[in-house]
């Protein structure tokens, strides 16, 4: 019993890192081709300045909400699972 | 001119709409809701639009020529802001001060505001097409 337990918290763990992970290696890819773009349309046509601010940051807002998700959906694994109080109970016998 | 009135109008719209939903999500959540689920929706909502906001002013002066911030000065900016972020997340789920349903709600509020700017200026341009 005690193992099945542990199997569970473990992989919650496991889900909660590689979660995370691959989130914010997407969010990085996304938020960095954004800022790419950006970049480079100011350089051409520095008056455009506000309405490439704007834009991107809408697209950023986006993109960095995926990964607040992210985040809550791995902090909710580890500390706020639904099976937490299963697994506790089982580590506790 | 044009375009950018309708960035200018998007961004209004949006920084407007943020704190109108999070205001009906929390009125609407302290009356249907339990008090964990309604704190939730304020703290996450409270988090996303200041974030929103914070990001502005920082891409503001980032972009802004001539004289456009260091590049040191935005990321740093930027992983303090995500860190103080993530650090709220983690003590609000780590302490059970509030209920991940309602997280989600208040998490939404920014990309809900967007989705209704969109569907907004979508149904402007069908609207004068039409005209």
């Amino acid at each position: 019993m005690e193992a099945e337990a542990l199997k569970i918290l473990l992989g919650c763990v496991i889900a909660a890192g590689f979660g995370i992970g691959i989130a914010a290696f997407g969010c990085g890819i996304g938020q960095g081709m954004a800022v790419k773009g950006a970049v480079e349309g100011l350089a051409r046509n520095p008056e455009a300045s506000g309405k490439l601010t704007v834009t991107m940051l809408i697209g950023l807002a986006m993109i960095e909400s995926l990964c607040i998700y992210a985040l809550v959906i791995s902090l909710i694994l580890i500390y706020a699972s639904p099976m937490a109080a299963t697994v506790t109970k089982l580590l506790g016998q | 001119m044009e375009s950018l009135s309708i960035q200018k109008r998007l961004f209004t719209f949006v920084t407007r709409t943020n704190w109108i939903l999070l205001c009906v999500a929390a009125i609407l959540g302290s009356f249907f809701a339990s008090q964990g689920f309604t704190l939730g929706i304020i703290a996450g909502g409270l988090i996303v639009t200041v974030n929103f906001h914070l990001l502005y002013r920082t891409l503001k002066r980032s972009l802004k020529p001539p004289y456009p911030a260091s590049p040191g000065s935005v990321l740093f900016k930027y992983y303090i802001r995500f860190l103080i972020s993530g650090l709220i997340l983690f003590i609000l789920i780590s302490k059970g001060y509030v209920e991940a349903g309602g997280l989600f709600v208040g998490l939404s509020v920014v990309v809900a505001s967007i989705f209704l700017a969109t569907l907004y200026e979508v149904k402007k341009i069908i609207f004068e097409e039409a005209v």
